[in-house]
């Protein structure tokens, strides 16, 4: 057997113990050692942070347990996304981790639901989603698992406190063998003729070197940007948004979702944790100024504010190529969303996932890059595509931005499919990719967009059946939600990390 | 809202025209809209057979057939695999076992516990840990079982003739108009057909124009820019010949596919006789060559029936222009290989079906039924182009040539990363899941250098007891399935109780 394969981890934070975590837990010893260069003095964005139901993907892969890591963490849970004021001010509504309709109809039940509206009933969309109704009304339970029911027709994510996630994390991962340096990187040795990072040199003269770099250093992309050089993909003119103001907030109501409130110039966050509240202004600096951005957050706040708002810069955009040479990049070394749908931490859990099956040998063979890239990039694209039609999608005129917005050019593969849906509803579907049609139907419908007709597979059923078994399927979901824990009952019950007033 | 359509006329012949109009009419009737056949000449002959994937059961479901009368009416054979002979040199032959569902892909999947198998001197075929493969070594049937990893399912070698009369006399049953004709003219109007024209001279209009005429496609074929464009590249037979041996004893159920040194050679048994094809190149034999070389290749008397028609791999550039709609083999042909036929015609008309258009005077559904057939068919190609790709026939002209062609690039990079980690990256629209892929790619040799590393946290012992334990459950499940011929004997036995009646 050959020698192991050494690994570097770039920064820790939560990308770099994400990735600490997978080698040390899934790649037995005999084929890898991990190490993880981090520097105290380099600080990491702290705020509370919204999660996608993969995670629980991650968690259970590595062996991490549900209860002890929320108590970790601080963490709620999170059933879906609240939209405030985005299509036009006034309007409300969730993005659900979970379908509209019956589960396994979703080709057929919006369509059902838009006879209906056609037919002059009031019919909420929202109100045929069990995740949606549970979120509303602040209940939360663990999904059926063992049977098909109605309350196994969604799922969940959290929020966290991002830190202590990576905190946590960092534990796990050196009990389970991998080695943290503790240390800022003064210099990077590249093999003169390849090219390949043969070592990071730290300030204090300690040399790692390695055979597979990860780069979890942020946005400052030490490896893959500044040492390598590898293109960057601007998406700015769809995604306009460049910083964000964020601070904690004290607690007040734990409702099951992040919310995401349109402003003047942006949007803002509130994702309500065990302890406090997250809160964050993400803004375009070409329609606000920094401090006018700080002056409205701090006046949104519900509650009392637990510190100084920080800024973060940012730029929107990726890296195609993420993994060059013998180095991959992972997290914001390797792109930036804006949190809108809550993206990083999966796009994060993806790149470990794919790299953790394509894992190569000291010497690495390009075809193993090259499907990495490959598979990245499309995720990329994907998520590009479904956060500019929350900003495409809006009528409003109130401010700059949304006029902008409203009336830019998007990419090809998403003004198709708003088109299709316009005229006929339907939602084109993909195989690999985050979003399933009822995340597209539910920003598509939330937003305001009514389709100009629905299929006529939708007409064979008679207007009765149709208008009784809406009616029924509506009234089983908010009986089950009824029977339902609050959601702040279930926390205390589940993985309180203090008791809850 | 709009103007929504009001009459579907379906324009062709045999199973493809039939299963779409059954269709149409189950679906779509109740909302008002009416399904029209207008229906062409047949193009089948007595000796052919419809090679068909399991998937073919979940269509019969939908449109409310009993799967029963395929057996007792179509001569039907359960067919749980095909098996490849003389693609690869000295490599022994191997099955591709119809495993469904199939068995989930993204996680760490059993293929790459036999990968290091492999490396470590494992022996045992990869097609011995797939319960269809082994199912179809044993000469099974399978029938439904509660294990959620090990299943298998079959699909059917079918009377062609017989099963085109079953299906339009379901659907003429159901509600179906239909008319015998011949196509004198199709009027255009720009994009649109405003009417065809018949033989007789009535003139047939409609909202929507399904064409299932087959590789001819009468009407797409017509439209502005729905020329076919070629995959002869990558696929290169463009003669096929057919005969009917007499029936295999006792019953198989995998069908048998030899290469040969300007084709392939395919025996698919039905109950009452074998249908034998074969695929060549015009450029390397001639059809009496082929005639001659028949019973060698089929090891089989064969009978006097030989009939020999043309083959044209390729795609229109347009699947949907305007009104017309091509379905099956309209929108695009390829060899009678892997049992895609009738899966073509099925999964066109079930996308057309989601896709069914809101107005009867914009079709915005069309672009979107465009790419997605598009894709459909490019991965189809690529499942039958790899068994030329891989072929290790050397020093014969025809598979030379196979061999130094370049692949599409949608198969160069299935073929890449299955070479360098046994991985299989499955696009949109794909008929075959990973589990056929790798059987086809293994057994035509293409071994994987490497593995997933997460195989090596599993102990050695427990990795040898996990491959042993699959041995051991295939072969009990394979021991419980009847027989094939018993399967048919006592599917018919059933039927005719039923037939009976009560009492």
């Amino acid at each position: 057997m050959s020698e192991p394969l050494d690994i570097v981890i770039l920064g820790g934070g939560t990308a770099g113990w994400m990735a600490a975590t997978a080698f040390a837990s899934l790649i037995p010893p005999n084929r890898c050692r991990v190490r993880l260069v981090e520097s105290e003095k380099i600080g990491i964005v702290g705020v509370g942070e919204a999660t996608f139901p993969e995670i629980r993907n991650f968690n259970a892969a590595v062996g991490i347990d549900e209860a002890e890591m929320m108590r970790a963490t601080k963490a709620a849970f999170k059933l879906g996304i609240q939209f405030v004021d985005w299509g036009f001010k006034g309007s409300r509504y969730i993005h659900p981790f979970g379908v509209h309709g019956p589960v396994g109809m979703d080709h057929i039940f919006h369509h059902r639901w838009l006879r209906a509206l056609r037919l002059g009933l009031k019919v909420d969309i929202q109100d045929y989603s069990f995740a949606a109704q549970a979120a509303r009304d602040c209940r939360f339970e663990l999904p059926e698992t063992r049977r098909s029911t109605i309350d196994s027709a969604y799922s969940y994510a959290y929020h966290f406190d991002a830190g202590l996630y990576a905190l946590y994390l960092r534990s796990v991962a050196e009990q389970r063998g991998a080695i943290r340096t503790e240390g800022k990187v003064r210099d990077i040795v590249q093999d003169p003729e390849t090219g390949d990072v043969r070592a990071l040199v730290l300030e204090s003269g300690e040399t790692i070197s390695g055979d597979l770099f990860i780069d979890c250093s942020g946005f400052r992309s030490l490896l893959l940007g500044k040492t390598l050089g590898t293109a960057w993909k601007d998406w700015s003119k769809w995604l306009p948004c460049d910083r964000a103001w964020a601070v904690p907030s004290a607690r007040d109501e734990l409702s099951p979702y992040t919310r995401s409130t349109a402003m003047e110039a942006g949007w803002r966050w509130r994702i309500p944790l065990q302890h406090r509240t997250g809160n964050g202004y993400v803004f375009s600096s070409s329609f606000i100024s920094e401090d006018e951005a700080a002056g409205a957050l701090m006046r949104s706040l519900e509650t009392e504010a637990l510190g100084e708002p920080r800024l973060v810069k940012f730029q929107t955009g990726h890296r195609t190529i993420s993994w060059a040479k013998n180095c991959v990049a992972v997290g914001l070394a390797s792109g930036f969303f804006e949190p809108l749908e809550s993206t990083s931490i999966y796009l994060i859990q993806v790149a470990i996932m794919e790299l953790v099956r394509l894992l190569p040998d000291k010497r690495i063979d390009p075809r193993l890059r090259d499907e990495f890239n490959q598979r990245i990039d499309l995720q990329y694209e994907r998520i590009r595509d479904f956060l500019i039609l929350h900003y495409k999608l809006t009528s409003r005129e109130d401010a700059e931005i949304w006029r902008y917005c409203g009336a830019m050019d998007v990419p090809e593969s998403l003004a198709r499919k708003i088109e299709l849906f316009r005229h006929s509803a339907i939602i084109e579907r993909y195989k690999d990719g985050l979003f399933p049609p009822t995340s597209w139907l539910s920003v598509l419908i939330g937003q305001g967009l009514i389709p100009e007709n629905y299929s006529p597979l939708a007409d064979g059923m008679p207007e009765e059946r149709l208008i009784a078994h809406l009616e029924e399927f509506r009234t089983d979901i908010q009986d089950r939600v009824d029977e339902m824990l609050p959601h702040d009952r279930f926390i205390d019950r589940y993985c309180a990390a203090e008791t809850l007033s | 809202m709009s103007r929504r359509i009001k009459q579907v006329v379906v324009v062709g012949a045999d199973a493809p025209a039939w299963m779409a109009a059954a269709a149409f009419q189950r679906s779509l009737s109740s909302a008002g809209v009416g399904v029209r056949v207008i229906e062409l000449p047949t193009s089948l002959r007595p000796i052919d057979v419809y090679s068909a994937l399991p998937e073919l059961a979940g269509f019969h479901h939908r449109i409310g057939l009993d799967e029963q009368l395929l057996f007792s009416l179509c001569k039907a054979v359960p067919i749980t695999g095909q098996r490849f002979s003389n693609w690869s040199g000295a490599a022994p032959p191997f099955i591709h076992g119809y495993d469904r569902p199939p068995p989930p892909g993204a996680g760490l999947g059993f293929t790459q516990l036999w990968i290091k198998g492999r490396q470590k001197g494992l022996r045992t075929e990869f097609e011995n840990f797939s319960p269809g493969a082994m199912a179809a070594k044993a000469g099974r049937a399978p029938v439904p079982t509660e294990d959620a990893e090990l299943r298998s399912a079959f699909g059917y070698n079918i009377d062609a003739g017989a099963y085109a009369a079953l299906l339009k006399h379901f659907a003429t049953r159901g509600g179906v108009a239909s008319k015998a004709a011949t196509i004198a003219d199709v009027e255009t109007d720009g994009d649109r057909i405003s009417a065809i024209i018949l033989g007789d001279g009535e003139r047939v209009e409609a909202d929507l124009f399904v064409d299932t005429s087959g590789p001819q496609a009468l009407l797409i074929g017509r439209m502005p820019g729905a020329e076919l464009e070629s995959w002869r590249e990558w696929l290169p037979c463009d003669r096929m010949m057919a005969v009917s041996a007499k029936a295999l004893r006792p019953l198989p159920a995998f069908s048998q596919i030899s290469a040969f040194r300007q084709g392939w050679i395919g025996l698919f048994p039905l109950q009452d006789r074998t249908a034998v094809v074969a695929a060549y190149d015009s450029r390397q034999a001639s059809d009496q060559d082929v005639l001659d070389d028949l019973p060698v290749l089929a090891n089989l008397p064969i009978g006097g029936d030989a009939v020999v028609s043309s083959l044209a791999q390729g795609i229109r550039r347009r699947t949907w222009v305007g009104n017309c709609v091509a379905i099956g083999e309209s929108a695009f042909s390829l060899e009678p290989l892997d049992a895609v036929q009738l899966h073509i015609a099925h999964y066109c008309i079930s996308q057309l079906m989601t896709l069914f258009p809101a107005e009867a005077d914009a079709f915005h559904e069309a672009a979107l039924y465009d790419r997605i057939i598009r894709r459909l068919a490019a991965n189809l190609r690529d499942f039958q182009a790899a068994h030329y790709k891989l072929n290790r026939r050397f020093d014969m002209p025809l598979w030379d040539a196979c061999r130094d062609t370049a692949p599409p690039e949608t198969l160069q990079r299935k073929l890449d990363i299955f070479a360098a980690r046994g991985r299989l990256p499955l696009y949109d629209d794909e008929t075959f899941q990973e589990q056929s892929w790798e059987s086809l790619f293994l057994g035509h040799g293409l071994m994987p250098q490497s593995y997933d590393p997460r195989v090596d946290a599993l102990p050695e012992q427990d990795h040898i007891a996990r491959i042993q334990a699959r041995l051991n459950d295939i072969a009990g499940l394979v021991e419980a399935m009847p027989p094939v011929d018993d399967f048919i004997a006592s599917t018919n036995l059933q039927r005719q109780r039923e037939a009976a009646g009560p009492g």
